[in-house]
């Protein structure tokens, strides 16, 4: 039976070549769509799931009020470790401290390298369980050990054993390599772990460390545990939620919360927004699910406007068949294997394009799936996915189909009623408002990502390098290098900052200034910068002066930024001070020199924070900011710097960073999102357009007649060209006006989070009609034309 | 009995007004009968055939199917009794167009749930009686009208009727075509398969043993 139902399918695909390409192709972007979009969600869902104690594994997180604003972030604080482990240890099997993700210098014989890597206590690796390829189970007993991870091996020692041998560490210290792990697999959000050092040791290395053991104000440090196993995450949480203010009340006011942020999280719902979980990653998870699900439909929609719309040619089967015995039933079956049949060979094609085109969708999506050849999950999954799509594609077209009385059928008097045509008219429009909503949408994120990357930024980013001078050797050398920077000719200006242009890496409290309000909970961002550094990055001083290497005084002067301005609510802010609240041993008073404009270092799309630039008495910048020589190329200017580095720091790899690239990257998420909208957008418009190509043939095909009269009377090929499209430009326009509004409503819900926007401006919609109605003329008018200038006499003949 | 319609009426509603297609039509029809309906273009008699076929309603009236009420029967059971017992036979061939002759005339059997090996049986044996072996793998399009009718033929006949209702089977064939398939009508009903046929023609009503005549609808046999 089903062997007779492939049969008349194949057949029907042979003999209507053009439908068929329409359905299949159709069909299989649609299906590649979704087979990508599931590829991405599945890996998505797939992090950190390496873990073997992934359902016992937490990062203790913390929130604090300040002014009323809940922030909720990793940092903890060192009195913390020594709370949790003699008052709540029952609840933990494990608990580990951990430095931030620090990139160190690994220096063995002739060869050093700059690796990323964690300080971590002995339990970490009881809690993460890395796979220890060489050496001791647990590399970090003895305090001047290093844990390497396999490619950090290799790339040091290439094929010498790398166990119990010395690496220098930042030219500083040595340390003994005592076991090699295989590397975390990329779906991990535990930081990149090049290598891991014993936490013993970090808290030697610098006095603020080793003295922040007993301050519960230096928030500075990480920290995960693995919970016992008579417990849950939940229970843990509510025990501990408020350990730091009962062991401490001075930071009360704070209203500390401590709180586990349990593995499944971390990767998909890790965004708080005032003290409450609101989501994360998976917001684009739900938004590709929902696209994935729509472009097939699209697709799927294309089938049954093509099948019903082909109805009247099989109407005489339908009709044959039941008056020799079929009921309903079968027939529905008929028409089912017939899409099933469609499915299959779109899927096969969809396969194709999933493979032709994963390097690239992994490009986009900054991924790196593989194609699942050997996943019995995916395949088994796979025939799910066809059986549903066929069911979808093919369920109306057979109860269409198969519901034709059969003497109506077969006395030649069948004709698909006026109203036949609706469910099809219904389904462009829905087709057309999907395709327009997404290009509205993508419009609006672009011109969103456009409006922000336009935003003025406070500095001159373009011709400017950072080098991080993160390592000791460096202290102390800021003003020689400058020298030796500026003689040599590659750099025009040369600063150091605590910080990177792009970031703050510290913020302050803790100050009190004339007129300052009562129970102000002040914060600051906090950046100690050098004599030059407006100068080097081009800001702007809009009052007073910039640092001046003349002036002693300077050591004590700050620089606050025009929101600082505003924040702390002076008026004439040049010469007022800012005094530092410490009882005991305060900071001299910093006094205000002048006020730059706003610098964005964080997110473009949120206000400026307000911040203060010190001098930096040290000297010991973490980057060198350097402005690249105009009068020279930029590669000419990157080789006399390395040089010149290279001469003083022989031992040390030369890294540096273009600030307008480290700029982009804050895009970089947005941009991967509105580049993978396009895509869909495109797909969703072509998968449209395919369908209306057909339907427009068909209409033509089932006009012929009508267009030959029409012709006869007199009726120019213009005059048939709209006749002809005109319907389906109707159906557009209908569409139109359901999607903009709809796109209106959705996208100001989108474009809420961020707080500096764009206007959802008119044009955009204009755009999105007037380009979806080209788009339908187009693909309309080659079908209307082709009818047009047919031969009358010929198409009145066939009657 | 085979069957029996009694006071079967079959009406459309158009603008308010009542038209009958058929008008209190009384008919009964024992087995190995062979009736050939006469009748004017309009008179009723394709709708007289499908409602005998069961493919169209009626209105009012009774209608006995081998003592089965058809009138109340649910259109599941309806089903089953024509796929069982009756084989219909178009003016206009009515074949798939995308089957082979081989498959057309198998297509029966597969809605009978038949197994593979018996229909092959059942259409080779059809095959050889028609004559028609040689062409099993060609398209309705590839064969004359007359050949045609004869795979509709074949094909009505596949699944072993009491009953073949044949509209106009001649319709649409040269008189030497026509007089082909009479003949193979005759024969059939000869072997015992109860024959109706609607038909213009006289010469082929003449083959009928029994001729009902139409008028708008009604029995007009006394006329004549």
């Amino acid at each position: 039976m089903f062997r007779n139902y492939f049969k008349i399918a194949w057949r029907n695909l042979l003999k209507n070549k053009v439908y068929s390409f329409i359905n299949i192709f159709g069909l299989a972007i649609g299906m590649a769509v979704t087979i990508m979009i599931s590829l991405w969600i599945i890996d998505e869902l797939s992090f950190n799931k390496f873990f073997k104690n992934y359902d016992q594994i937490a990062q203790v997180y913390q929130s604090q009020t300040f002014n009323g604003e809940i922030g909720t972030g990793q940092a903890q604080p060192r009195p913390l470790e020594f709370l949790l482990r003699q008052e709540y240890g029952d609840n933990f099997k494990h608990l580990s401290m951990s430095s931030w993700n620090n990139s160190m210098y690994l220096q063995y014989g002739d060869n050093t390298l700059s690796k990323r890597g964690n300080f971590m206590q002995e339990e970490a690796i009881d809690i993460f369980t890395p796979k220890i390829i060489k050496g001791e189970a647990n590399g970090l007993k003895e305090k001047n050990s290093i844990m390497l991870s396999e490619s950090t091996a290799k790339a040091i020692f290439g094929n010498e054993e790398p166990i119990g041998k010395v690496i220098k560490v930042n030219n500083q210290y040595d340390m003994v390599v005592t076991s090699v792990y295989e590397d975390l697999p990329t779906n991990t959000d535990l930081d990149l772990l090049e290598f891991i050092m014993p936490w013993k040791h970090y808290i030697t290395t610098q006095s603020w460390i080793e003295n922040a053991a007993d301050s519960w104000g230096n928030n500075s440090f990480q920290m995960f545990v693995q919970i016992a196993d008579n417990t849950t995450m939940v229970d843990v949480t509510n025990k501990i939620l408020d350990s730091k203010k009962k062991a401490n009340p001075n930071v009360a006011e704070f209203n500390p919360q401590i709180f586990l942020l349990p593995m499944k999280d971390w990767h998909l719902h890790s965004n708080f927004e005032n003290g409450v979980q609101v989501g994360g990653r998976i917001e684009n998870v739900w938004l590709f699910a929902i696209i994935g699900a729509f472009v097939l439909f699209l697709a799927c929609i294309n089938f049954m406007n093509l099948s019903t719309a082909r109805s009247e040619k099989r109407a005489m089967e339908v009709g044959i068949r039941k008056a020799i015995g079929s009921n309903r039933k079968q027939l529905i079956n008929q028409f089912l294997s017939e899409s099933l049949l469609v499915v299959l060979f779109a899927f096969v094609v969809a396969i194709i394009i999933v493979l032709l085109s994963l390097n690239g969708f992994n490009n986009l999506a900054s991924k790196q799936i593989d194609f699942p050849w050997s996943n019995i999950k995916f395949w088994s999954l796979s025939i799910v996915f066809i059986l549903f799509t066929a069911l979808v594609s093919g369920s109306y077209p057979a109860l269409y189909l198969s519901s034709f009385r059969p003497i109506k059928v077969l006395k030649g008097t069948f004709k698909a009623g006026r109203f036949a045509a609706l469910p099809r008219k219904v389904l462009v429009v829905t087709q057309f408002t999907v395709s327009i909503a997404l290009i509205i949408g993508t419009l609006i994120v672009m011109s969103q990502i456009e409006y922000s990357k336009n935003r003025p930024i406070g500095y001159d980013k373009g011709g400017l390098i950072q080098i991080p001078v993160m390592s000791q050797e460096f202290n102390g050398k800021q003003d020689f290098m400058r020298n030796q920077f500026l003689a040599s000719g590659g750099a025009i200006e040369m600063s150091t900052s605590s910080s990177p242009t792009t970031a703050i890496w510290s913020n302050r409290g803790g100050y009190t200034w004339e007129g300052k309000p009562e129970d102000f909970q002040e914060d600051f961002a906090w950046t100690e910068v050098s004599a030059e550094y407006v100068k080097s990055l081009g800001m702007k001083i809009i009052e007073g002066r910039d640092f001046s290497r003349e002036f002693a005084t300077d050591s004590n002067a700050v620089l606050v930024n025009r929101t600082a301005v505003e924040y702390m609510g002076i008026t004439n802010p040049v010469g007022k001070f800012i005094r530092d609240e410490a009882e005991e041993d305060p900071e001299p008073s910093l006094q205000i020199i002048g006020v730059v404009e706003d610098v964005i270092t964080q997110s473009p799309y949120e206000p400026v924070k307000q911040g203060l630039y010190v001098f930096d008495r040290d000297g010991n910048g973490n980057y060198y900011n350097l402005r690249l020589n105009p009068n020279k190329s930029v590669s000419e200017n990157l080789n006399i710097i390395e040089t010149t580095f290279k001469t003083h720091f022989p031992n040390l790899p030369f890294r540096y960073e273009f600030i307008d690239e480290q700029y982009a990257q804050k895009f970089a998420a947005e941009e991967r999102v509105a580049s993978l909208a396009r895509v869909f957008t495109i797909l969703a418009i072509l998968i449209s357009c395919l369908g209306l190509f057909g339907l427009a043939s068909f209409v033509a095909e089932q006009r012929t007649k009508e267009i030959g009269v029409r012709k006869v009377l007199g009726a120019t090929v213009s005059n048939l060209w709209m006749l002809l499209s005109k319907d389906f430009v109707k159906l557009v326009i209908i569409a139109l006006l359901i999607a903009t509004p709809l796109a209106f409503y959705m996208m100001s819900q989108w474009i809420q989070r961020f707080t500096y926007r764009t206007d959802i401006s008119w044009w955009i919609f204009v755009a999105a009609g007037i380009g979806a109605l080209i788009i339908t003329l187009i693909t309309v008018s080659f079908q209307s034309i082709k009818a047009a200038l047919s031969n009358p006499t010929k198409s009145l003949r066939t009657e | 009995m085979l069957l029996q319609l009694e006071g079967i009426f079959k009406w459309v509603n158009t603008g308010g007004r009542r038209i009958f297609l058929l008008k209190d039509i009384d008919l009964e029809v024992e087995e190995g009968e062979f009736i050939s309906i006469m009748g004017p273009s309009g008179s009723g008699k394709s709708t007289l055939l499908n409602v005998i076929g069961m493919l169209d309603g009626f209105n009012e009236g009774e209608y006995n199917f081998l003592n089965e009420p058809v009138h109340q029967l649910k259109e599941k059971h309806r089903a089953n009794l024509y796929k069982e017992y009756i084989g219909f036979v178009f003016q206009a061939y009515h074949l798939i167009d995308d089957l082979t002759v081989y498959e057309n005339i198998e297509t029966p059997l597969l809605y009978k749930k038949m197994k593979s090996s018996e229909r092959k049986a059942l259409v080779a044996d059809m095959l050889d009686r028609f004559n028609i072996v040689g062409k099993k793998d060609l398209f309705p399009s590839q064969l004359s009208g007359g050949q045609q009718q004869l795979v509709g033929i074949a094909r009505a006949l596949i699944s072993k009727p009491k009953l073949i209702l044949a509209d106009e089977p001649t319709g649409n064939l040269n008189s030497k075509q026509s007089l082909e398939i009479m003949e193979l009508f005759k024969q059939l009903n000869e072997e015992g398969v109860t024959i109706i046929q609607a038909t213009h023609s006289e010469t082929n009503a003449s083959y009928g043993k029994r001729i009902i005549h139409l008028l708008d609808g009604a029995r007009d046999d006394y006329n004549k």
